[in-house]
């Protein structure tokens, strides 16, 4: 009787708020799930991660590729960083801000593995492994940036205490982890993901970069807006590179170059050589998995388009420009052939501007919302870096983009070389910084060795922000 | 005519049927009648003395007993009113036909009414104080709530320093402490705190109370300890106040009219500020008006601008803007209420009217209350309904009263043609330097802020009463309320000086609707057994719903101030959404209440109460509440029984777990939101927008308390006092989280929290002969308690470290530490050599150099007692009585000497300061000062120089009154008539000064009260 009584009540005590989406009704159905997933990829265009700090402002900053002004009112905080002093209210709260983000979204990924581990919900065809996999991919992606940016430099200090790895939706703080274990959760976390990912539609149809024509969802369309197959497997590669394993690097990203020819082909050359009216700026169909942002020429009308003088633009060192990544000759590999060159810096007077960001003239492409989260070049650079012969042996791979970039072969390979092959390639996407904290090599601010700041801990360690520390 | 005639002819036969009665037994048959209006009791107990068994009177209080035919006492007793015994000796049937019960006006008083049950006074075993209107209304007209402030120690009407006496705001209110953590407030919206308030049975809001007038209050009973209130289980760890409407009275027609005339003043003598001349040498010694960029035009800028200033003192400006805001504030209430009925029909018919008008220009309240009573009764059953409806509106000053406090004295109000200009000082062009703004000139703007309000609310209450013991009881209540809030802001209004032409003005609407209705039905017991045994019981099942769903938009780009309707303006601002967010609240519960008496010497009460509510999660939705009680009435033992000295000497004792859920709707839910900035091709997404904690438990208080009970010496000395311990664990906190969580804050449960206390009442009365009417009470009233955290370790690190940096934060969350401590770096005052502060370390030793990490506890804000000193004394009709407050052994961070004569910089300079900030500053001449030399750069930290002893007397309530006699009354043809003189907050003594009363001032107030019946 009692019992009745109790449940009855408890049916009319269960409660749903009518202006909030309670969990229990979002995840009742699949479309729940994709919205969540969908959700976590928008959020990820937030101006504090890849639609700002972490791709083309504060960490491209941090990796030397803009000109940064002494003048406090045009570049107000602009300068603390470039001096590399996190310690400012200002960066301490911008740290923050992406630090929270970041692990905002990592509890969404875990919440949404969480509930699919329990669900009840019927998903079509592989959609429960392909929503699952990107999740954990995701996750490991996040967890990865944040120990690029918070950790240790890897190379030199792989047990210090570095950032929590979170798995599970916790109200109890996670302990923080050696660099090393963090690696191994990350490389754990895009195993699984690559296993599940395994029937991507990506590895039998390619991207199927447009709307699915009888107006189906396109929930399986567009896979290189989507942590694919593919993509996790370039993030395998990346993340092999930075944890010392180069073998693994060689191997994934051999596989991503393997595979390319049919899913991700370089650049169509009719699209950037010769005077394009409307080149294909970030060569979209190399890219193995890139955020789409609606906003993206605002983003770049904000950071790079010449008419903001006088307020700060960012774009390269004249010099460093001129002399050395797209000059210089066989020593540097520099040349203005270059489609990059050609299609990325358009001059308005003195000076040359970055314009991958700005949209192409058909104005509803789907490739003018794009910010490219990785890309094939990174895989040949990756491949030329790891290959266990050696660097004189990668140069081939060098050599095989840069054929593709319309440029000639270089003779031989180095570590600066192969640097600027990296700024040509990657300039403002965010891996700069990156690959010299992996380094542990001097910052290219500038054509002058002199003026570029020496590796150490200081410029290539951020600090935790305080809630971290303190608790 | 009719009834009188049925009763004649029906008490004939009654006592023919008796005398035909059998030889061996009679039946004594007849009719019990209330001796003030004569109309028939129901319900009355009618027994023989030294037998079981016996009956109840009916609906139409006739009886009908059958005893044994010898001599024997009949008694007749009925709740609040004094026995009857009347003795039968065999022939005396007649004597038995008309019974007339007098009522018991002290041992009404003696009933304990729970809202779910009533008990008398005596077998109670909680902690609880009951006031009846008179007693509420002698010591002020304003509210029940102030009254219920200056009468019980335990119930604390919190003192806003920041919003003063402004009619609008609500007061924070707490009985016997505070037992949630701060910040709670501020997140869910819902004071933790904060009692539970029953009206009428039915569970109502502080501002419902706040509205009630005073003169529809019958009684009011406050519930303290576990034993009291665990019947409301998971809503009373804060304590219950049960409210009591007056009941429509039987009888003719009966008018009666209650009007309160009051008039405020501002009490402004907290503010310490300087004159022209002062502020202006304050200045000077400051250096603002000395260059410091080395040109020579700014120097002779700066010399002009101060000798234009010291022009105008000589002229004798010296501008006192503390008077322009504020009034006298005429207040008015009216209540007319119109009763009668029969003993089958009652009816009220009352409307209530009040007018506050506060003491600032532009704030005022008016309520307006209609309410209807019925009781009808047939045969066993009865119904009641009452209906109110209530209209509300209230508006508030749109410039704080704090803008006028920093205006400089040096300023004219109004330029030479009486005009009001927007600036007081306005800077030449190039220079850098920021204008100021006259606050009259904001204030003379069309600008508003007010709200209007319309509800009602209807309770109906069915009883059966089944049989004399047994009685059932349904009841049903809806509350609906809406309430619109507008607020406008002229386009010509400072705040919108730099912004474009469509942007200025700004129009606010928030609508909130509200709907409320709980249900409860209930079995009640009461049985006398063997003389001896007393058997009461309650249980019963209770279930509401509390939905809540506010609306609101704001417009801006307004071009005109005087033509302010919404539709002028030029739309909405930019990147505005429209408001919305609505919670559902439901609670479910089960609940039994027994208490058992042995004549009436040893008691025992239990409760018991499972409660279901929404707010918490799946996994915790049900809760028990329990509680025993027990007591012991030593003056009832046969030892003090022949002793006349001890009327009342009761011990008792309870304990038990009462709840608290005042807390969000949502808050065990993880929710989710769209992205809403952006979409994508794969259509919308979602993400996170709270985070539940399914696993909450709710907050309990385990509830310790004893307690005695004392009244003797021919009931001149009545003393109660009471030693509780409560420890709340866990506590529920918003606790700040590493980001790397996910969230920045979550809802957890951390720690707990133990305060131990004591209050007693002590009332004496030298002269004491009611039946004269001539009385002199004296009474005091103390209370202390002292709270402490355990462990909650690090959970509120993040809050202690925001306090350590933040301008004024002194309370810290450390295991072992109080709520109420004062943390801050102790001071050896200021060096007279350098006038640097000399700080005396964590380890005794002293130095120059601040760190917050030597911060230990220098005060408490807790006083060590406080309470009340009264007198009252009543002889004839007359009454006069007097109330003081005092506190005493507790201390204060003085932030108007932290902030206003110390750490004063570039910025505060062109602010009014304190006169303090002048004198008694360090210098080369003056180095035993208590403060630092004048300095606009110098930071001052926390420190124990700011800690000072807050003790104070305060004349809390004065009263006058007189009661017609009778013989006048009837000669100006009415029932009563009754004058009062009433005078709240008339001085006040403290130890420190602080500025009290920062966005509004305080008020002292004087009423006048006037009551007539006809």
């Amino acid at each position: 009787m009692l019992t009745v009584v109790l449940s009855s009540c408890d049916a009319w005590l269960d409660v749903k708020p009518y202006d909030k989406m309670s969990q229990d009704e979002l995840l009742s159905s699949e479309a729940g799930y994709m919205k969540l997933l969908n959700g976590i990829y928008i959020e990820l265009n937030r101006d504090m991660l890849y639609g700002g700090a972490m791709s083309m402002e504060m960490i491209e900053i941090m990796g030397g590729a803009y000109v940064i002004g002494t003048n406090n009112s045009v570049w107000g905080n602009y300068a603390d960083l470039a001096e590399y002093e996190y310690g400012t209210d200002y960066w301490r709260a911008r740290f923050n801000e992406t630090w929270n983000k970041a692990y905002s979204l990592i509890l969404n990924c875990n919440l949404l593995l969480e509930n699919l581990e329990t669900t009840d919900v019927r998903f079509t065809g592989d959609n429960y492994k392909i929503i699952k996999g990107e999740a954990l991919a995701l996750r490991a992606m996040l967890h990865f940036d944040m120990l690029r940016l918070f950790g240790p430099v890897y190379s030199r200090n792989p047990e210090a205490l570095s950032i929590p790895y979170y798995k599970v939706y916790s109200v109890v703080p996670n302990e923080r982890l050696s660099a090393s274990e963090v690696a191994a959760e990350i490389t754990r976390d895009l195993h699984e993901a690559r296993i599940l990912l395994a029937n991507d539609p990506v590895r039998t149809s390619g991207t199927m970069a447009s709307a699915p024509s009888d107006g189906a969802s396109s929930f399986m369309h567009y896979r290189n807006l989507r942590l694919n197959y593919y993509a996790v497997t370039a993030l395998l590669a990346r993340s092999g590179l930075y944890f010392g394993d180069n073998d693994a690097a060689y191997k994934y990203s051999t596989e991503v170059i393997e595979a390319a020819r049919e899913v991700f082909p370089f650049v169509d050359r009719n699209l950037v050589s010769g005077s394009p009216d409307d080149p294909d700026r970030i060569f979209s169909s190399e890219v193995i998995f890139a955020l789409t942002h609606s906003q993206r020429n605002t983003v770049f009308k904000g950071y790079f388009d010449p008419s903001r003088i006088p307020n700060y633009v960012f774009r390269m060192d004249n010099d460093l420009m001129s002399n050395v990544i797209y000059g210089g000759g066989a020593t540097t590999g520099g040349s203005q052939d270059d489609y990059r060159y050609r299609v990325n810096w358009v001059a308005t007077g003195a000076n040359r501007y970055f314009y991958k960001y700005s949209d192409m003239v058909d104005s509803g492409s789907i490739t003018n919302t794009m910010i490219p989260m990785i890309r094939l070049g990174e895989m040949y650079l990756i491949a030329a870096e790891s290959r266990s012969s050696g660097l004189e042996a990668g140069v081939s791979y060098v050599n095989l983009l840069r054929a593709a970039r319309g440029v000639s072969k270089l003779p031989t390979l180095t570590m600066e070389t192969l640097q600027y092959e990296y700024i040509r390639e990657l300039y403002g996407e965010g891996q700069l910084f990156f690959m010299y904290k992996r380094m542990f090599s001097p910052v290219i601010f500038s054509a002058t060795a002199s003026r570029n700041p020496q590796p150490s801990d200081a410029i290539f360690v951020v600090p935790l922000p305080s809630t971290e520390t303190d608790n | 005519m009719m009834r009188s005639l049925y009763s004649i002819i029906f008490l004939f036969l009654s006592s023919l049927l008796a005398v035909s009665a059998q030889d061996n037994s009679v039946v004594l048959k007849g009719k019990v009648l209330d001796s003030a209006d004569g109309y028939p009791l129901i319900g009355v107990s009618v027994t023989v003395e030294g037998r079981s068994g016996g009956t109840i009177t009916d609906v139409d209080g006739q009886y009908e007993l059958k005893i044994p035919k010898q001599q024997c006492e009949v008694v007749f007793s009925y709740v609040g009113y004094d026995d009857k015994v009347i003795r039968y000796n065999l022939k005396n049937d007649s004597a038995f036909s008309k019974v007339v019960m007098y009522m018991n006006v002290t041992q009404l008083a003696d009933v304990v009414v729970t809202g779910v049950y009533e008990r008398k006074k005596e077998s109670f075993t909680g902690a609880s104080a009951t006031f009846k209107s008179d007693q509420l209304k002698s010591v002020g007209t304003s509210n029940v709530l102030q009254s219920l402030s200056t009468l019980d120690p335990s119930f604390k009407m919190m003192e806003s320093t920041q919003f003063g006496s402004n009619p609008n705001v609500m007061p924070e209110i707490e009985i016997r402490g505070k037992t949630s953590v701060v910040g709670l407030k501020e997140e869910y919206g819902t004071d933790p705190n904060q009692p539970l308030f029953i009206l009428d049975g039915f569970e109502t809001s502080i501002e419902t109370i706040m509205n009630l007038n005073m003169n529809r209050v019958a009684s009011v009973t406050i519930l303290k300890d576990a034993a009291s209130t665990a019947i409301y289980g998971s809503k009373a760890s804060n304590g219950v106040v049960v409210i009591e409407t007056k009941a429509p009275a039987r009888g003719r027609l009966q008018l009666s009219y209650k009007g309160d005339f009051g008039l405020s003043l501002a009490d402004l003598s907290d503010y310490n500020l300087m004159n022209a001349r002062e502020k202006l040498e304050f200045e000077t010694l400051a250096g603002v008006y000395k260059d410091n960029s080395g040109d020579p035009f700014a120097q002779l800028r700066l010399d002009d601008l101060r000798n234009r200033r010291l022009l105008e003192i000589e002229r004798g400006v010296d501008t006192y803007w503390l008077s322009e805001p504020v009034r006298a504030g005429f207040t008015h209430k009216h209540n007319i209420y119109a009763e009668g009925g029969e003993d089958k029909i009652r009816y009220g018919i009352g409307l209530s009217l009040g007018n506050t008008d506060g003491v600032m220009k532009g704030s005022d309240r008016q309520t307006l209350e209609g309410n209807v009573d019925l009781i009808y009764r047939t045969g066993k059953f009865q119904f009641s309904n009452k209906l109110s409806i209530n209209w509300l509106d209230v508006s508030n000053p749109t410039v704080s009263f704090a803008e006028y406090a920093y205006a400089n004295p040096y300023y004219r109000k109004r330029d030479a043609d009486g005009g009001i200009e927007k600036y007081l000082y306005y800077p030449e062009d190039g220079v850098d330097d920021y204008p100021v703004s006259n606050p009259l000139w904001n204030a003379h703007l069309n600008n508003w802020d007010k709200a209007s309000g319309f509800g009602f609310t209807n309770n109906f209450i069915f009883e059966w009463f089944m049989t004399e013991s047994l009685r059932m009881r349904a009841k049903f209540g809806l509350t609906k309320q809406d309430d619109d809030e507008q607020t406008r802001l002229s386009p010509q209004h400072t705040q919108f000086d730099d912004v474009g032409e469509t942007e200025k003005g700004l129009y606010t609407h928030t609508q909130i609707k509200e709907l409320v209705y709980e249900g409860d039905v209930a079995v009640t017991f009461g049985k006398l057994l063997a003389e001896k045994h007393m058997l009461n019981a309650v249980g019963g099942f209770n279930f509401s719903n509390n939905h809540r769903r506010i609306y609101g938009y704001s417009a801006t780009g307004f071009t005109d101030d005087q033509f302010d309707a919404p539709s002028f303006a030029n739309g909405y601002p930019v990147g505005d959404s429209p408001d919305y967010s609505e919670s559902l609240k439901r609670a479910a519960s089960f609940y039994i209440n027994g208490g058992y008496a042995y004549a009436e010497r040893y008691l025992l009460d239990f409760n018991y109460r499972l409660d279901g509510a929404s707010m918490f999660g799946t996994g915790n939705r049900f809760r028990n509440t329990w509680s025993v009680g027990t007591g012991w009435n030593i003056h009832n033992e046969p030892f003090l029984k022949d002793s006349d000295f001890f009327s009342l000497l009761k011990l008792r004792g309870s304990v038990g777990n009462p709840g608290n859920q005042n807390f969000s709707a949502y808050q065990a839910f993880s929710t989710y939101k769209f992205n809403g900035w952006m979409t994508n091709i794969f259509g919308t997404g979602v993400i996170l927008n709270a985070l539940g904690n399914t696993e909450l438990s709710w907050q309990e208080t385990t509830n310790y308390d004893v307690g005695v009970d004392l009244t003797f010496w021919g009931e001149r000395i009545n003393i109660t006092y009471d030693y509780y311990w409560k420890h709340t664990d866990p506590l529920l906190a918003i606790i700040t989280t590493p980001g790397s969580m996910g969230v920045t804050s979550v809802a957890m449960n951390a720690g707990s929290q133990k305060t131990r206390g004591w209050e007693a009442t002590m009332r004496i009365s030298p002269v004491y002969r009611p039946s004269e009417g001539i009385m002199w009470n004296i009474s005091l009233n103390a209370t202390s308690s002292k709270s402490q955290y355990a462990d909650i370790g690090n959970s509120f690190s993040a809050l202690n470290e925001s306090g350590k940096t933040s301008l004024v934060g002194t309370t810290r969350y450390y295991d072992g530490g109080s709520p109420t401590a004062i943390w801050a770096v102790r001071s050896a005052g200021i060096d007279p050599a350098t006038g640097r502060e000399l700080f005396i370390k964590k380890d005794g030793t002293y130095s120059f150099t601040y760190d917050v990490n030597d911060e230990v506890v220098v005060g408490d804000t807790q006083p060590k007692v406080e309470g009340l000193l009264g007198t009252s004394l009543y002889f004839k009709g007359l009454s006069i009585g007097c109330y003081l407050r005092y506190r005493y052994g507790g201390q204060v961070f003085n932030s108007s000497l932290f902030q206003k004569v110390e750490n004063i910089g570039t910025q505060e300079v062109y602010n009014n300061q304190d006169k303090r900030a002048l004198y008694d500053r360090w210098s080369e001449n003056n180095r035993e000062a208590y403060f630092k030399g004048i300095s606009l750069v110098q930071r001052t930290e926390k420190s124990s120089r700011f800690v000072m002893d807050d003790n104070s007397l305060v004349g809390e309530s004065f009263n006058i009154g007189y009661e017609f006699p009778d013989r006048i009354v009837r000669r100006m043809r009415m029932g009563a008539l009754n004058v009062q003189l009433n005078m709240t907050d008339m001085f006040r003594a403290t130890s420190v000064r602080v500025e009290r009363g920062i966005d509004y001032p305080f008020a002292r107030t004087v009423t006048m009260s006037l009551g007539i019946t006809f």
